[in-house]
């Protein structure tokens, strides 16, 4: 018999809002986070709209010490590791700390800090270059920082696996307390927003034209929106939440990831490999698509992933991908990357708790191609198991069950 | 729970390319560093560093950008494991159950590094089209997949120095919990500049040679290379008939929770990795015959990983061997403990452990047998294999005879 694995503890620093509760409550109104971009100089770019953290106040959350060295992404992930730790009404004592782990996906990391540093090292030269300047800039020194901030002994992993990385960090998660190696793990993604992320997603064309808005499944769609953020969860062995009598938001029951690649790959694979990760993550629930409540879906705004996402639903639900309700928050938050399946995963939780579906917002035009049941209006609904899809553009397809504690 | 064997190894390093020559210049002590070819130094107190010389890229790439990818060490290496294996491009395997996880410490740093050198105004000018495509970590990995046909689970572990133990611990569980039957991982790492002035700002950097364990240890060289290994259950091994190197115990991981940078003083960390390693594998300190050790030839983290091994074999610290292939192929950062671990499993098969070099001065706080500058036949059943990172992100894995 599987350990149960359930979330305890949410927290959330996000272009809607910091803190769970502001989060939801944008969300759920559909108060997009999209605007131009004011923490990049975008002056030689077309594309100007972003979903950026504001109002972040570290000092509340980190205290003051060594604050001015910590990138942004350093700063999300502390700041809502922390929130989630509270949240979760969590003690890390000498004893726990033994049993806790951090296992966070980010797609780039701080890859622009590095960058930066090596951008400072040309034009200055590397001997002066200070050294504090380095502190974080390791891919994974945003993770150092937190492990080291609450003194967590049992293990600190960063993936990345593109748009699907915090998606994998979760499913991860969940397998190393199954497996007893951990107790209490810190996990979920985090991703800034950056001149390198931004570059990427310019060159290769994926980003909105025009008005540039989300609207994922829409037929009038043509890339999506930049976002960033960190959302962290308390993920704990459910005997352990309970003999605590810690409030559980839901429990995590299943994950599945499967690759299809793109560069060799056919639309037709694409959306089978898709396909076949929904059906490994509910097998791996133990249950069947006859019990999905809610389908948190990938949709991004993007004109060929949408699509292929539509057509893996419909294969696998059949006539009832007519009927389950199907909602994409990237209409409101944009796409956050490596934390987006991180944001999904919040928000399937806090649908669970709360008996309510947040919006697609900008969904108007009813793309044929994706004919699915897209809920463009706040909708009450009760929620016992919600189905999440994180797909990459590279090919990477990772699913997770969320589902009522019981 | 399904066993998990080695069927396939390879690998790309600073002394050799391919197993067996890589093989033969780690037992006859062959020193891979060389004077630094990858950008010019003149402006650094170090010039040394282990390169992978007189590669020739086995593979078509798109353009000039991509060629100069961590993935022309990675692809060689997994090419080298795959053919090893048997498993060719895998087609004839189920391929939704084979994965692929690779560690790296910097990514594809260097083709960033390469355009933004001749161009240095504006940091958009390190992004081209060919940078874009690479740049996230986890093309790292989908170009493999690609490659070679995988369409199960995929992830680049980024861990700093224990990133390619991390990636084995990730897939082993896979393969434990039956959700897969084939993984291939590892570790590849290019030399970025970066990184370079990280290690030698940070006066980490040795000025000419690498000496694990030694009283005049100066610090690390800096190295590049990958490491690659085919694993699988052992039903599917033998299923194919496949030639086994060795049995994936197990892993132990940690973190010290305790700075940044530096190690925990006494090794808290290091020695809970390798306890639990050898809880995992549910095997004693006894049972030991080699420490593939993480040895950077940095003076805290030789001492601390000696007085780690004291705490864990006791009486027996003495006796079994310890070496470390950074004197050789220098820290080749989230490669490192990929590449140790093909390593640990060709001790195994050839019964054979490789020198620790440069090893001159003894030092009274590292006082045990490393290996010391000439390599040694002795019966080899089982390896630990230690990778300790910045940070204080520490994993051991044990390989052992089947």
């Amino acid at each position: 018999m599987k350990k149960k694995v359930v979330i305890t503890g949410i927290g959330v620093v996000s272009p809607l809002g910091i803190g769970h509760q502001d989060f939801w409550n944008n969300l759920v109104s559909g108060n997009s986070a999209i605007a131009p971009m004011e923490g990049l100089d975008l002056s030689k770019y077309e594309s100007k709209n972003g979903a950026e953290v504001k109002d972040l106040n570290t000092e509340d959350f980190l205290g003051r010490k060594g604050l001015r060295y910590l990138n942004n992404g350093t700063k999300f992930l502390g700041s809502s590791a922390k929130m989630a730790v509270d949240d979760a009404n969590l003690e890390i004592d000498d004893e726990l700390s033994n049993h806790t782990g951090i296992l966070i996906g980010s797609s780039l990391g701080n890859f622009a800090q590095t960058t930066d540093y090596f951008h400072d090292i040309i034009r200055e030269g590397p001997s002066e270059v200070s050294p504090m300047k380095s502190y974080d800039v390791a891919l994974n020194s945003s993770v150092n920082y937190v492990s080291v901030f609450f003194k967590m002994k049992s293990f600190a992993r960063t993936i990345s696996s593109g748009f699907t990385s915090g998606t994998d960090a979760i499913g991860n998660a969940v397998k190393l307390i199954q497996n007893g190696k951990a107790k209490v793990i810190i996990a979920g993604g985090v991703e800034q927003i950056s001149l390198d992320l931004y570059m990427i997603f310019y060159l290769q064309k994926m980003l909105a034209t025009g008005n540039e808005i989300s609207m994922p499944f829409d037929k009038r769609r043509d890339g999506f929106i930049m976002s960033e953020g960190s959302y962290i969860f308390v993920m704990e062995e459910a005997e352990h939440a309970q003999s605590r009598g810690a409030k559980i938001y839901g429990e995590i029951s299943g994950y599945g990831s499967l690759f299809s690649g793109n560069r060799k790959s056919d639309i037709e694979k694409r959306v089978e490999k898709a396909c076949n990760a929904m059906k490994l993550c509910i097998d791996d629930a133990g249950t069947s698509q006859d019990n999905i409540d809610l389908i948190s879906a990938n949709g991004n705004s993007g004109k060929l992933s949408d699509l292929i996402e539509a057509n893996a639903v419909k294969e696998l639900f059949g006539e009832k991908s007519e009927e389950i309700p199907v909602h994409a928050i990237k209409s409101t938050l944009g796409e956050s990357y490596g934390a987006s399946g991180a944001a999904q995963t919040a928000s399937a939780l806090l649908s669970i708790n709360n008996g309510l579906v947040p919006p697609t917002i900008n969904y108007d035009e009813k793309d044929p191609e994706c004919n699915l049941n897209i809920v463009n209006e706040k909708h009450e609904r009760n929620t016992n198991t919600v189905l999440i899809n994180s797909f990459d553009l590279s090919g990477n397809n990772s699913c997770l069950i969320i589902k009522k504690h019981e | 729970m399904p066993r998990v064997v080695v069927t396939g190894l390879g690998l790309v390093i600073a002394n050799g390319i391919g197993v067996t020559n890589a093989w033969n210049a780690l037992m006859n002590g062959k020193d891979g560093t060389a004077e630094l070819k990858s950008f010019d130094s003149s402006q650094y107190k170090v010039h040394r560093a282990c390169e992978v010389k007189d590669f020739k890229i086995d593979t078509v790439f798109e353009n000039e950008t991509t060629a100069n990818t961590i993935h022309k060490y990675t692809y060689t290496a997994a090419k080298e494991a795959l053919r090893d294996s048997g498993l060719g491009d895998i087609a004839r395997s189920n391929r939704e159950r084979a994965g692929i996880a690779i560690g790296t410490l910097a990514g594809e740093l260097p083709p960033f590094e390469y355009l933004l050198r001749n161009t240095p105004e504006d940091k958009a000018n390190g992004l081209d089209m060919g940078v874009a495509l690479t740049y996230p970590p986890s093309s790292i990995t989908t170009l493999l997949s690609e490659d070679f046909g995988f369409e199960g689970p995929n992830m680049v572990s980024l861990n700093a120095c224990s990133s390619g133990n991390h990636a084995i611990a990730w897939a082993l569980d896979l393969l434990h919990e039956g959700t897969v039957d084939v993984m291939l991982v590892g570790g590849g790492e290019l030399i970025p500049q970066t990184e370079f002035t990280h290690f030698h700002n940070l006066k980490a950097l040795a000025p000419d040679k690498c000496q694990p364990f030694d009283k005049e240890r100066k610090g690390l060289v800096i190295g590049e290379g990958a490491g690659i290994m085919v694993l699988e259950t052992l039903d599917s091994a033998k299923k194919r008939d496949a030639e086994i190197y060795a049995e994936l115990k197990g892993y132990g991981m940690s973190c010290d929770g305790h700075h940044m940078t530096a190690p925990h003083p006494e090794g808290a960390g290091a020695i809970v990795a390798m306890s639990n390693a050898l809880s995992m594998a549910n095997l004693s300190y006894e049972d030991v015959d080699y420490i593939n050790a993480h040895g950077t030839g940095t003076p805290l983290n030789d001492r601390m990983e000696t007085l780690a091994i004291k705490s864990i074999f006791k009486e027996r610290a003495n006796e079994i061997p310890v070496s470390s292939i950074k004197s050789m192929i220098g820290h080749t950062m989230g490669a490192a403990s990929a590449i140790e671990s093909v390593v640990s499993c060709l001790a195994i098969n050839n019964n054979a452990i490789p020198p620790t070099i440069h090893y001159e001065t003894p030092d009274p706080e590292c006082d045990l047998d490393y290996v010391p500058n000439e390599g040694r036949e002795t019966e080899v059943n089982c390896v630990i294999n230690n990778s300790f990172a910045f940070g204080g992100n520490n994993v051991t894995n044990i390989f052992s005879k089947l």
